[in-house]
């Protein structure tokens, strides 16, 4: 019983340091409140100031229900030696019913390949500064304001977690959209995500358009122009060509008709290898499997010669302490 | 406060450098149970450090593979690598409890039997063989290279057996382990 107890409390030992970890891994990109996401990191009493300068920018005035940027400046990034660090965008700082979906903005995509208010991404350790985008529909007619945080460990782990959060809001002004403002139409869904080595073909639906041209390009490089197809009823097609690596493309339009000419936010579409998974708890068995069967082969293997000992070798044996 | 990442490196450390030991103390312990000139007198030494080894870096296992799985990016076991390491430290894990059942039961006398001491000398080294394969993929894993490269093992390629067969090895082990048990005590 006694050596029982002793090898719980050795186990309880050995599990103590990963379970007092924060979470250093980070905790995935979600829709997260700032109290929320990632454990501790939102509440004042627990954390320290970031260094980093953070920033929101984006257009004053938005027409409503259309889609719009909104772009996080990180500046002078500081983070831990993996490079993490969560990155939110908020409708307020309250801490609670913050996320830009509690305001009535709807989320499309951002430039991570998600469509949440939360994200996390990997700072190299050269990099100094860092935008994420977001491409969000306005909610309806009044003013809003949007602000970005982010939380980070150390280098060392060693201190407190760190918390930052842009200085001033953005403003934005949402306004009713003029009668015939050439457009996309209120459900368009772009595609924000792919896998590597696939052609895209994008349709897109407008309203009061006779004319449309696209371009796109890949982060870094420069512009290009996408041929377009017209289908029938105010339809449209163009292909983005196939990626042959994770990489993010970046798309706008170009819209023309009887009001004044638009054109549309960024879309980003990210191109992923393709995700490799399985089921953990069939893992988990095969693994349990393995154990007893190496286990059971062994011992059964062993005993099949035990009747060949002779009793004097079993005596030998008892005399040098090793059968109990 | 230590990282995780510290944690394991340290942990695996133990566990992998104890295995070592082992695997080096049970062909030791073979050869001098085989006659091996100069070297039997040294039997009984080579099997308490083989043992006493398999045992402490099976103690230092699970440390490793808490501090893994912390230290591990994103979330749970998603590439083929880490479910490979986890099935290869399994097996090395059952097979080391085997050995060690099968010392405890026999005695030093499992030395005596040309099979039983064969046996006791090729387990003890496939378990810390398997945890060296383990330790090999973890530097492949995390630094894209090891020192068993030039194997060209199939590293990427994960045997997963469907879950009704999974359950009736389990099932099947642990009969033949109440088996045995049950013959012993008879």
């Amino acid at each position: 019983m006694k050596r029982w107890l002793v090898m719980g409390l050795a186990f309880m030992l050995l599990a103590v340091p990963s379970l007092g970890s924060a979470n250093p891994n980070g905790v995935g990109d979600g829709t997260f409140d700032t109290q929320c996401g990632g454990a501790c990191h939102g509440d004042a009493d627990m954390n320290q100031t970031s260094s980093t300068t953070v920033t929101v920018q984006g257009d004053d005035v938005v027409y409503e229900g259309l889609l719009t940027s909104i772009t996080v400046n990180l500046e002078g990034i500081e983070t831990t030696t993996s490079g993490l660090l969560g990155v939110f965008l908020l409708s307020d700082l309250s801490g609670t019913r913050d996320t830009p979906g509690d305001a009535g903005w709807n989320i499309i995509s951002n430039s991570e390949g998600g469509n949440e208010n939360y994200v996390e991404i990997k700072v190299s350790p050269s990099q100094d500064s860092r935008n994420v985008t977001w491409t969000m529909r306005a909610p309806a007619v009044g003013t809003y304001q949007l602000y970005a945080a982010i939380h980070h460990g150390t280098e060392d782990g060693s201190e407190a977690p760190f918390f930052g959060q842009s200085e001033a809001p953005l403003v934005i002004e949402i306004v009713e959209v003029p009668e015939n403002l050439p457009r996309l139409t209120s459900d368009f869904d772009p595609i924000t995500q792919r896998e590597v080595g696939e052609v895209t073909t994008m349709m897109i639906e407008t309203t009061f358009v006779s004319a449309v041209s696209v371009e796109w390009r890949v982060a870094g490089s420069d512009v290009q122009t996408a041929d377009i197809t017209a289908l029938e009823n105010n339809r449209w097609s163009f292909e983005v060509p196939a990626s042959i690596q994770p990489s993010l493309i970046e798309w706008r339009v170009h819209l023309e008709g009887e009001g004044p000419p638009q054109t549309t936010p960024w879309f980003q579409l990210r191109s992923e290898e393709v995700a490799w998974t399985i089921d953990e708890n069939v893992a988990y068995l095969q693994s349990l499997a393995l154990i007893l069967v190496m286990m059971a082969g062994f011992v059964a293997l062993q005993y099949r010669n035990d009747s060949s000992i002779s009793p004097s070798n079993k005596e030998l044996a008892e005399l040098e302490g090793g059968v109990e | 406060m230590v990282s995780s990442g510290t944690l394991h490196v340290v942990a695996t450390e133990m566990t992998v450098g104890s295995f070592a030991m082992a695997g080096t103390a049970f062909l030791l312990a073979g050869l001098a149970s085989h006659g091996v000139t100069r070297l039997e007198a040294y039997l009984k030494h080579f099997d308490h450090i083989a043992h006493f080894a398999l045992a402490f870096g099976l103690l230092a296992m699970p440390l490793a593979i808490f501090s893994g799985i912390q230290s591990s990016p994103g979330d749970g076991i998603d590439h083929p690598l880490l479910i490979n390491k986890l099935f290869l430290s399994s097996a090395s894990l059952g097979l080391a409890l085997g050995v060690l059942l099968a010392r405890r039961s026999r005695g030093v006398a499992i030395w005596e039997h040309t099979m039983s001491k064969r046996w006791q000398m090729l387990g003890g080294m496939v378990a810390s063989g398997l945890i060296l394969l383990t330790a090999s993929i973890g530097g492949t894993f995390s630094r894209g290279e090891s020192l068993l490269d030039f194997f060209h093992l199939p590293y990427d390629m994960v045997p997963l057996m469907p879950m009704w067969l999974s359950l009736l090895v389990i099932i099947g082990a642990v009969l033949n382990l109440v088996a045995v048990r049950r013959s012993s005590n008879a």
